[in-house]
This record gives structure tokens, sequence and C-alpha cells, in this order.
């Protein structure tokens, strides 16, 4: 059975939390032997992934994030779990473009129970592939 | 009739046909006669800890919002009329930014050390290096080199802008609409996939195309452009930011 970690964050769907969001995810991806250009592209997932959750300026309540960790990969799941209406959490195609730059696989949806929710993996790329 | 009764006349006439023909090549004339003002209000606002150089980028998109507004026939004059538009956005901006912190200067510093350290590294090893090793270089935790790249994103900065001639992002609207670019998109999938693009400086719009369609990674970027990757990553982030909000405003 592989060995998978995890580790569970909540925060505000605010902008200013998502520094919270980026450094646990690259903290997680420094422990796997990310190299600079991938740990640069985790920010940047995490940030157009949970905008388009929450909108540039956020909305009251929280995003759940859920990040799983395996010896290759580090996954990201993210659940918004907003107060009142909002729009319909969706991806522009050029958001699209822009993560499948970033990572491995994504998607955003809604999660059975109704709330938005999205997901991604970047795996670690062995050295030397690039570059 | 004098010169500047001349031009004021040529100009109303162009936004005539501007708000006819919406005819981009007029579109660019009209944004460069007016550059001039979204810089002279970016520079009433560059007291309060943003580069200016960021707040000209966030007068020139309120510049282009005015223009696509405004409508001739109504006796309100572009200038008045831009004027609030800019001014709009540029305290829209502030607001939006009002949450975030300064970075401490230990950070500042270390952030500016990883730029060379990540050069050197990315050298000698012939691919980009990992944290680990970074840190190990650095002589500080991982923890301090993810904070510290946190700490560089945080877009404040007044001082980071290190790099010689040919790597500050002084490129303006202007040399933006007006420049052809081989490696930019073509009019056409830039088109369907987003307007806004458009709207970057010239290089961003580069970035982004080497980042996003041809799959560069940051360093390859870096290395093609001859600037920093800290640099690339500042502004890949950057535009990112500013392609959303853009959008989220239709």
């Amino acid at each position: 059975m592989a060995e998978q970690d995890e580790v569970r964050l909540t925060v505000p769907a605010m902008p200013e939390f998502l520094r919270l969001a980026r450094v646990t995810a690259t903290g997680l991806a420094s422990r796997l032997g990310f190299t600079f250009d991938e740990v640069e592209d985790l920010r940047l997932a995490i940030d157009e992934l949970c905008f388009a959750l929450m909108g540039t300026r956020g909305r009251p309540g929280t995003i759940r994030l859920r990040y799983l960790v395996t010896d290759q990969a580090l996954e990201v799941e993210g659940v918004g779990d907003f107060r009142g209406e909002g729009p319909e959490p969706t991806l522009s195609d050029l958001s699209r473009q822009i993560l499948a730059a970033l990572v491995d696989e994504h998607e955003v949806s809604r999660g059975s129970d109704g709330l938005p929710c999205f997901r991604f993996r970047k795996a670690r790329m062995e050295y030397g592939r690039r570059l | 009739m004098n010169s500047d009764a001349a031009q004021r006349e040529e100009l109303h006439q162009k936004f005539a046909e501007f708000a006819a023909s919406r005819d981009p090549e007029l579109r660019d004339q009209l944004v460069e006669a007016h550059l001039g003002l979204a810089e002279y209000l970016a520079r009433r606002f560059c007291n309060r800890g943003e580069p200016l150089d960021d707040l000209v980028q966030v007068a020139s998109v309120g510049l282009l919002k005015a223009l696509d507004r405004f409508d001739p026939e109504r006796e309100v004059e572009f200038s008045t009329y831009a004027t609030h538009t800019i001014v709009g956005e540029l305290k829209r901006h502030f607001r939006d930014k009002g949450w975030a912190v300064r970075a401490p200067r230990r950070m500042q510093e270390l952030y500016l050390r990883l730029g060379k350290v990540i050069a050197t590294l990315s050298q000698e090893l012939g691919r980009s290096p990992t944290i680990q090793e970074l840190a190990a270089e650095a002589q500080v935790s991982e923890e301090e080199v993810l904070e510290a790249m946190e700490a560089g994103q945080a877009y404040r900065f007044t001082s980071l802008d290190t790099g010689g001639p040919g790597d500050e992002e002084g490129e303006t609207l202007a040399t933006a609409l007006g420049e052809e670019d081989s490696e930019l998109l073509d009019a056409e999938s830039r088109a369907a996939l987003s307007p806004l693009i458009a709207q970057l400086p010239a290089r961003e719009q580069r970035i982004l195309h080497l980042r996003f369609f041809e799959g560069l990674t940051q360093s390859e970027i870096a290395g093609r452009l001859g600037i920093s990757q800290m640099h690339v990553s500042r502004l890949l982030a950057r535009s990112l930011e500013q392609l959303r909000s853009a959008s989220e405003e239709g």
C-alpha cells in the first residue's frame, strides 16, 4: 500500500489567507524534493484554483484544503464553504490552459454535498529532464 | 485656430471615429495620447509604498476602461472622464491591496540573495535546484527559503528591481500596443482565449506565452529573455493577478 500523508487546513475565503495555503503546499513540496521551478508552479496553481472558487476579493465563509502527499506527488483538494449565494465557480479557457502548464491534473466541480471544489495533482519531475 | 485647439479638435474627431468604428489602431493612438495622464495620476499615488511601474500599469488599465466606455456624445471632456476612471482604478488597487504586509527586511535580503544562488546553482546543476539545495547553499533553513519566496511575491517591494538595464519593468502600454512580436500569440488565438492578455505589457504577454503555451519553465524563460528567474516569477504572478481581476470585471 502506498504511503500517503495527509494535512488539512481551513482558511477564511479571503485573499490574505491564501498565503497560508501556499506556504503549506510549498512546505510539503519541499519535503518531496520539488525544484524551485516546480514550487513556483505550485504557488501559482494554488492561487489560480482558490481564486476560481472564491473570486479575487474573497467571499464570506471558508476554504477547506486537504493536502495528500505521496512519494512522488502532491495532491491538493479545496472545498469552498461559503455563506450566501455567489457565482458558480468556473475556469475560463485561459485558466485551464494556465493550469495545464502548471500541474499534471486539475478539475473544478461541485462535490456531492453541492459545495464548489477543486482538485489538482503535481508530480515531482525527474531531475535533469528539463533545462 | 491655434495648435492646441487644433490638436483638441483632432482628438475629438478620433474619439468620434473610435466610438463608431472601435478600430484597434485608433484605440492605440488614443491610448498613447493619454498615457501621460495615466502616469501623472499614478505619480500622485506613488508615496504609498507601491512601485511606480505597478501603479502606472494600474492607471493604464483604468485608461483603457475609460476609453472603451467613453461616449463622445456626452458633454464631458475625455480627460475629465478618464481621470475619474483612472483614480477609481488606483484607489481600488490600494483598497484591494490594503491587507498586504510588508515583508521583514531580513526576508527581502534573503530573497535578493536567493536570486543569485538560484542562478549559480542552475548553472552548476544544469537544472532548477531543489529547495533543499537552495537552503544548503544559502545556509538557511528550507522554511526560510519558502518564506523568502512568499515575501518576494508580496509585490510591494519598491527596491527589488535590481536587474541591470533591459531588466526593468519600464515598458509602457504604448510599446505593448504598438509592437509586433513574432513570439506573441497570434491575434486569433489571443482573441479567442482572452482579449485581456492583449492589455498586458509586451514582455508579460511574451512570458505568459512562453510559460503557458510553449511550456517553457521559468528558468528557461529567464535564460531566453536575459532576466533573473525571480523577475520572471514576479512578472508571471502579477500578470495572472491582473488577468483574474480584469476577467472578473468583465
